[in-house]
């Protein structure tokens, strides 16, 4: 059976709005946020996530587990990025040294070095804003939005009837997927299968994965089709649907929709006008 | 002059072979249903029961591809012309586990389902969902969300969804298999009344005792995709085996009768005595064992028990009652959020899941969430080999276990090509090849036709290297047969613990716990002061004969 994220209704800002009027809205942040490399702008992104976050009536418990994942991938890759320096390469041609770092040691004769710049450290602080920006509101809406609200929300923003549908199957697939893994994991363990005992080269430990993988993925696809033949039993597909839950746009909504529009359209228009690349304060680079 | 009534469902020399398969999967199969008519669908797994229901559905030719011929009338219209649109207003299908079918997110969405794909007015589907929710008597679950439903609730939702439609025909694929038996006996009360009100409905099902009492009008008996028995209740009686079917505790008493008494089995050999011996340390503890899932209720509350050596424990109850979680406990997938458990001696917080194994062997509910190798072979030697037992060992362990369930020969095919049955016999034998001292079993017959699982029962409770073992169960005749204690389970508390003959002799404790007595423990307690203990409906023929 398909499992839900965990929805419950809750007195906050974005369960005040339609679920349209707010994916309209998320999507318009979203894409406006990856026009910039401004952290002057990206605070202003990120500012808003934050709102969003204190104001979503979810508890840190909750969505412990996501942040933590989420996090602990942007902190890893924005270190990444600023040891090795490579990232921004794209945005800034030349780098002003701060101090260089060396290692006490040598490796085959090579003394490993980090040049901290003041260009890589304002990448890094961006990079951080503009993924934290993102991720946050993402976090949010499999919270936030009523998982029986997914397909007629989906059929509200013009998707025909059957993409309406599999996007909310979609969406409900994520967590089943995650129970079923769950499940197989605890299956195994039950076999004396451990997990954080793989060795091996990477073809070795793909292989070792085989008693997760598999059936994982073949419970995914007979599940798949159970749905399919519950679907055509009842006579899914065969011509326009009707869809007995009604959303009726309020006032609230219209506002929120038009400065979706408005932020979208600000957005493109300061990037045309050249506003919004890569910055650092001039103060520290004169 | 009366008007012959016209069958609601006529099938003519019906054949079928699954595409990619070499033989038939059902065979020359005529017969007709009539509007009122009950008709009871019996017979051994991959007999092609399920493939015959494919058929009036509609699914085969349509999503099921294969080789065809003969013909289905649904009310005297030639299916195969209709679209699965058409068929599924004629004819509703529920599947046998309702998890598998339940798509909307809340219960009046689910219902609704059907009737929003033909596209009718929002004005008459809110009317005749009210309406199906209001004749199953289960209107009070309307605003609920489907996934925090109650296995038996679930099977009436997935049937209000298909009632919606107004089919004229009903198809039930095994739907009491994943019920409680008073979930089961509701279902089967609504069934009833559909029929009585003039439904032609065909039911797939193992559990043949329960849906006669329910007086099914025809049964039709399956076997190797051919009918073997088309006919009234009674004749079934003559013409299958009784350990083929689970007939009523009464009519297998009177035929066992005329044959020689079964022979005497040797229950856990390796321990002692008749006896479970209450040792120093016992092979598992809980101590004030308390659990919630995140965020949640608690789950088990306050469960004190030991598992002793010698000891075949039944856990019953309810769906949803906290007998999955309360077993998962033991091999510590589950760790007390207070209180604590021991297995031999040690706490489960301090021991990987991986060491318990060695000592407790645990059989999903689920067979398809644990296998994956390419050969049964393989994946009875993964446990094993996980448990560093030696190649010689492994093969010797392996080969047993196939053996005990009944799968020789089938050592070279691949798990995931077998039939549910097989599969879940698979993950059985996965588990048995490790060896471990202690078995626990979830489910271990759902799903399983009667012949194979008494067979498998028997042949692993007399395994030599088990020292206790448990499973959880719906089937009441299950811990009659097998148990020497028995764990009642109600909303996370073991109500009841003791000797089956004492604990299953309370019937309104029973009710309690959603559990309904059957014929074949009201015959044990009447013969209880001459047998002395609970025995199997053959064995108790002989004791009413001495």
């Amino acid at each position: 059976m398909l499992v839900t994220w965990r929805y419950k209704k809750r007195r906050s800002l974005i369960q005040w709005f339609d679920p349209r009027a707010w994916l309209i809205f998320f999507t318009s942040f979203i894409f406006s946020t990856l026009f910039f490399w401004d952290l002057r702008f990206l605070s202003f992104f990120l500012a808003i996530a934050l709102l969003v976050v204190f104001t979503s009536g979810i508890r840190w418990s909750e969505m412990r587990r996501a942040w933590l994942f989420i996090g602990g991938f942007v902190f890893f890759f924005t270190f990444l990025t600023f040891l090795t320096g490579r990232g921004g390469m794209e945005v800034y041609a030349n780098e002003h040294l701060i101090r260089r770092l060396e290692a006490p040691f040598t490796l085959f004769g090579w003394r490993p070095a980090i040049d901290v710049t003041v260009e890589r450290s304002f990448f890094a602080l961006s990079q951080m804003a503009r993924v934290f920006s993102l991720a946050s509101m993402t976090i949010l809406i499999p919270y936030s939005l009523n998982p029986a609200s997914y397909g007629i929300a989906f059929r509200g923003l013009g998707f025909p009837d059957k993409i309406a549908y599999a996007m909310d199957l979609t969406m409900r697939f994520i967590p089943t997927y995650g129970r079923d893994f769950q499940l197989t994991l605890d299956a195994q363990r039950a076999r004396g299968y451990e997990l954080e005992k793989l060795s091996g080269g990477l073809f070795a430990q793909v292989r070792k994965m085989a008693p997760l993988i598999v059936p994982v993925t073949i419970h995914a696809i007979i599940g798949s089709e159970d749905i399919i033949d519950a679907m055509d039993l009842r006579a899914f597909g065969v011509g326009p649907r009707t869809w007995i839950d009604q959303l009726h746009y309020r006032h609230r909504d219209r506002i929120l929709i038009a400065l979706a529009i408005l932020l979208f359209v600000a957005s493109l228009l300061l990037t045309f006008i050249g506003l919004g690349e890569f910055w650092v304060p001039p103060a520290l680079i004169s | 002059m009366r008007v012959k009534p016209i069958p609601a469902v006529d099938i003519r020399k019906l054949n079928f072979r699954y595409r990619n398969r070499q033989e038939l999967a059902i065979k020359d199969i005529s017969l007709q249903v009539m509007p009122g008519e009950l008709l009871l669908l019996a017979g051994a797994s991959g007999c092609g029961k399920t493939t015959l229901i494919r058929c009036v559905n509609g699914l085969i030719p349509r999503s099921y591809k294969g080789e065809i011929s003969g013909q289905i009338l649904l009310n005297e219209e030639d299916s195969s012309g209709l679209p699965l649109a058409r068929i599924s207003q004629i004819v509703g299908t529920v599947l046998q586990d309702p998890e598998r079918q339940i798509l909307g997110t809340r219960v009046r969405n689910e219902v609704a389902f059907g009737l929003e794909n033909l596209g009718l007015p929002r004005e008459e589907i809110i009317p005749r969902v009210d309406e199906a929710l209001d004749h199953l008597g289960i209107s009070r679950l309307r605003e609920r969300e489907t996934f925090h439903l109650s296995g038996g609730e679930k099977q009436k939702v997935a049937l209000a969804g298909v009632l919606a439609m107004r089919p004229s025909i009903l198809l039930l694929d095994e739907p009491l298999a994943s019920l409680d038996p008073a979930s089961a006996q509701e279902t089967l009360d609504l069934v009833r009344r559909l029929v009585d009100e003039g439904m032609a409905v065909i039911m797939v099902e193992h559990r043949v005792e329960d849906v006669l009492k329910y007086k099914p009008d025809r049964v039709l008996f399956m076997q190797e995709g051919e009918v073997r028995y088309l006919g009234l209740v009674e004749g079934l009686k003559n013409v299958v085996n009784y350990h083929e079917v689970k007939l009523p505790a009464p009519d297998v008493i009177a035929r066992a009768a005329q044959d020689p008494p079964p022979a005497a089995l040797r229950f856990l050999p390796s321990v002692s005595g008749d006896e479970r011996t209450v040792e120093a340390t016992a092979l598992v503890q809980f101590e004030h064992v308390f659990f919630h899932y995140e965020g949640g209720e608690d789950v088990i509350h306050d469960v004190t028990i030991n598992i002793e050596r010698g000891d075949i424990i039944a856990i019953l109850g309810a769906n949803g009652s906290g007998k999955t979680t309360l077993v998962k406990h033991a091999i510590g997938l589950l760790k007390p959020r207070s209180g604590r458990v021991l297995v031999d001696g040690r706490d489960t917080r301090e021991i990987s899941v991986a060491e318990v194994a060695k000592t407790l062997g645990y059989v999903f509910q689920s067979p398809s969430h644990m296998l994956f190798a390419p050969t049964v072979g393989e994946e009875l030697a993964f446990g094993p080999t996980n448990l560093r037992h030696t190649p010689q060992e492994i093969e010797k362990e392996v080969k047993e276990a196939i053996e005990i369930v009944n799968l020789s020969g089938k050592e070279k095919d691949p798990p995931l090509a077998l039939s549910f049955g097989q599969q879940k016999r698979v993950s059985i034998a996965a588990i048995l090849a490790m060896r471990s001292r202690i078995l626990v079993m979830d489910e271990p017959t759902a799903g399983q036709d009667y012949q194979n699982y008494m067979e498998f029962m028997d042949a692993i409770l007399q395994l030599p290297n088990f020292a206790a073992i448990l499973f959880i169960t719906h089937d009441i005749d299950l811990a009659v047969i097998y148990a020497n204690r028995v764990l009642l389970v109600d909303q996370g508390r073991v109500v009841a613990d003791g000797k089956p003959q004492d604990v299953m002799r309370d019937f309104s404790l029973l009710t309690t716990t959603r559990l309904v007595p059957t014929s074949l423990l009201q015959t044990n307690l009447e013969k209880l002061a001459i047998t002395g203990r609970f025995l199997r409906a053959e064995a108790l023929a002989h004791v009413s004969q001495s």
